[in-house]
């Protein structure tokens, strides 16, 4: 049974409908990627999953069960736009949020100066938050997001603002928290971020799911059949009219498309029987590549 | 329950905790007792001010009415026999700086009844109205005589009758105490500013502290953990819990300052810190025709603890009322420059409820004031000055009632104002969004 389930939520603005029967299940333990351009939807989503806001239709269950106002314990939000008190201080803040998700005083202490240490602050810890720099501000921001040890964790745009050194911990951290068995729902548009953590995704565009699956079978869904091929020598592989295509060249490097009904089989062959291969690898579309194409075909 | 008890808890400390407050509550009673001793502190002063200032009384009449201008504290008079031939300002320069100014009693003084004084200073009300009463005093008596009736003056004098007011009110045991109505309307007056003000500042915290939130980006991860109304509601407990410290502090520190002058300078700088100019005149004024036993009789004849329990409940429901309006608006825009469009309507009631409150001071029982101490938007201010002018018990009761059910609808309408607006940002509200969120 999927950890977070979304059964056909529709939710309508004055004018304008913001989701369109959106359904999508999320298995425990696994980072689920969120994806679509500006306005498709995704924080309206993210919002009524968070219960801040409430669907037209449609309904959200935890853990089969359909949220209650007490669930909310159970999910660490990290919202796109990053905020939090300037003048608390930086413990005081961090405990606050974590005592408004049901944590206890000692417990949210003893958790803070953890993670403060995790993250280098501690020698910040009674400082006020507006003396922080902006990477330590989206630290203790993270920090408050996870610190009640939530069973499942959204995220929008987390890297957004890190450098990358602080977004390579980040991922760390993340991947850590997976292991420990969160479950994690990303939204974002940086592909490439996907394509490195989320098993999962589900694509929207406006209002609608246009794509939903696991990473590695959209990919193959959406190859090309192209192909790089590396030979010995100064030069490249010649065009055969009866196999494949070349698209580029570059050395003694081709980008190659097959043609219907070619197989990989024949194509290598040939090849080596002309050539001396080197190196011949399938090329998958990357991500961003199937985000442009589907919403630029949907917009069309 | 839980949340919102943080929420409140969270609110509260992080204004009492700023600098800011902490200097404004502890030098405003200061302030309050400065601007209020002023006129005591002068007059201590002034009582010392060493040598009397001398003014020359040039009397043409030769009729000496000269003497008949007493000195009194500060002033000496000095009368010289007329020299109807002499310039004023040459006696001035003569005396080459021994007198202040010179007094002029024209010849004509009985006709035309004016006389003059001249002086480089400005002359003071008082002692302009000094010199008018010895003068008056004099002349009506030269008149009087000058009619030849035997005891004319007596006769006169036998005829004037001033009768003073004694206002006796029975208690409910049917004692007798007396009352003083201007004591009343000082303290009514005194509770209906309190209430103005408060609501006013705190209103006006709750909005910036609603924007600030909001500004921050803060507020939705506070949301994606308790109810927006939690939040609102928080917001607005925590701050009237401020606003309600503060208070208390000041009434501490102001009793506390004002016991220290009063020991200092005297009992008139007390009585004069607590209360403002216009109430020091009818206090003054009971001095003159009453003792003090019997203004201390009427100041204890007042109920305090009824008007005080009857203070907290109507500053509780007038606080709610403006706060949650506070709150709601705060909600609907980006920056607090672009409130003003909601926040000037809710001030201008305020204003009106405070003028309604003094011009109901000349009759708290009237229509006006039976009027405008029932609807809530003014009731919290009006009812503070009617209260010590026993109101009756239906009345307080249908007012207070209308107050909290008022003050319940707006806080709902403004909570459902609020958890729209608190997530919306860069579009410009108007009112006609306001009602579609509200439905």
């Amino acid at each position: 049974m999927p950890f977070l389930q979304v059964n056909n939520v529709v939710k309508q603005y004055d004018g304008h409908r913001a989701l369109d029967s959106v359904s999508m299940n999320v298995e425990q333990g696994t980072i689920y990627g969120l994806l679509g351009p500006n306005g498709a939807g995704k924080s309206s989503l993210i919002r009524i999953i968070n219960m801040i806001s409430m669907p037209d239709s449609g309904e959200v269950l935890l853990n089969g069960k359909k949220m209650e106002t007490d669930d909310i314990t159970l999910i660490g939000y990290l919202p796109e736009e990053r905020g939090l008190y300037k003048k608390m201080k930086v413990c005081e803040e961090i405990v606050y949020l974590a005592r408004l998700k049901g944590m206890n005083k000692k417990d949210a202490y003893e958790q803070m100066d953890q993670w403060l240490n995790r993250f280098n602050l501690t020698e910040w810890r009674n400082r006020k938050v507006e003396t922080l720099s902006k990477g330590m501000q989206q630290k203790v921001q993270f920090i408050a997001t996870v610190i009640h040890k939530p069973q499942l964790l959204i995220f929008d745009e987390p890297f957004s603002g890190f450098d990358p050194v602080n977004a390579e911990q980040l991922k760390q951290e993340i991947l850590r928290l997976r292991d420990e068995g969160a479950t994690i729902l990303f939204s974002t548009h940086n592909m490439e971020s996907v394509e490195s953590v989320c098993e999962e995704i589900t694509l929207i565009n406006h209002a609608k799911v246009v794509l939903q699956g696991k990473v590695s079978e959209i990919k193959h869904q959406y190859k090309k059949h192209l192909y790089t091929v590396t030979v010995e020598g100064d030069k490249s592989v010649a065009a055969n009219d009866s196999l494949f295509i070349i698209d580029s060249s570059r050395g003694n490097t081709s980008q190659i498309r097959l043609k219907a009904g070619t197989t990989v089989h024949d194509t290598i062959s040939w090849l080596n029987s002309n050539y001396t291969l080197t190196a011949f690898n399938e090329l998958l579309p990357s991500m961003n590549e199937i985000f442009i194409e589907t919403v630029k075909k949907l917009n069309s | 329950m839980n949340r919102l008890w943080l929420i409140i808890q969270r609110e509260y400390f992080s204004i009492v905790g700023k600098k800011s407050f902490i200097i404004m509550t502890i030098l405003m009673p200061f302030v309050i007792v400065l601007i209020g001793a002023i006129p005591a502190v002068i007059a201590y002063f002034n009582d010392n001010a060493g040598e009397a200032e001398t003014y020359s009384v040039i009397d043409e009449t030769g009729m000496n009415y000269a003497s008949a201008i007493t000195d009194i504290d500060g002033y000496h008079f000095a009368p010289l026999t007329g020299d109807s031939a002499a310039k004023p300002r040459e006696f001035f320069d003569k005396a080459g700086g021994a007198i202040a100014g010179v007094i002029i009693i024209p010849k004509d003084v009985m006709t035309t009844n004016q006389i003059s004084i001249y002086s480089e200073n400005t002359i003071s009300m008082g002692l302009k109205s000094h010199i008018n009463s010895c003068i008056n005093d004099t002349l009506t008596a030269v008149k009087i005589a000058s009619y030849g009736v035997p005891d004319l003056d007596k006769i006169i004098q036998e005829a004037k009758v001033d009768v003073s007011v004694n206002s006796i009110r029975w208690d409910d045991n049917g004692n007798e105490e007396i009352s003083s109505s201007e004591i009343a309307s000082i303290i009514g007056m005194f509770l209906a500013l309190i209430t103005y003000m408060f609501v006013l500042m705190y209103g006006a915290m709750i909005m910036n502290s609603v924007i600030e939130e909001k500004t921050n980006r803060i507020v939705e991860v506070v949301v994606s953990s308790c109810k927006p109304f939690q939040l609102m509601m928080g917001k607005i407990i925590g701050v009237g819990l401020v606003g309600l410290t503060q208070f208390l502090i000041w009434v501490v520190l102001i009793l506390g300052i004002g016991t220290i002058i009063s020991l200092v300078f005297g009992s008139a700088a007390a009585t004069s810190t607590l209360t403002d100019p216009q109430a020091m005149e009818a206090i003054a004024s009971q001095a003159n025709d009453d003792s003090f036993a019997t203004i201390m009789q009427s100041v204890m004849s007042i109920n305090y603890a009824y008007i005080l329990l009857c203070f907290v409940i109507y500053f509780i429901g007038g606080y709610l009322l403006y706060a949650s309006l506070f709150a709601g608006f705060g909600s609907a825009v980006d920056e607090a420059s672009d409130a003003s469009q909601f926040t000037t309507p809710v001030i201008l009631l305020m204003v009106v409820a405070l003028y309604a409150g003094i011009a109901c001071i000349e009759n708290p029982n009237g229509q006006m004031a039976v009027w405008c101490s029932m609807i809530p938007f003014t009731s919290p201010v009006v009812m503070m000055v009617r209260l010590p002018y026993d109101v009756p018990f239906w009345q307080l009761a249908l007012s207070i009632f209308l107050l909290f059910a008022t003050a319940a609808l707006l806080v709902w309408v403004s909570a459902r104002i609020y958890r729209t607006g608190i997530l919306l940002y860069g579009k410009k509200t108007s009112v006609k969004d306001l009602i579609r969120w509200i439905k």
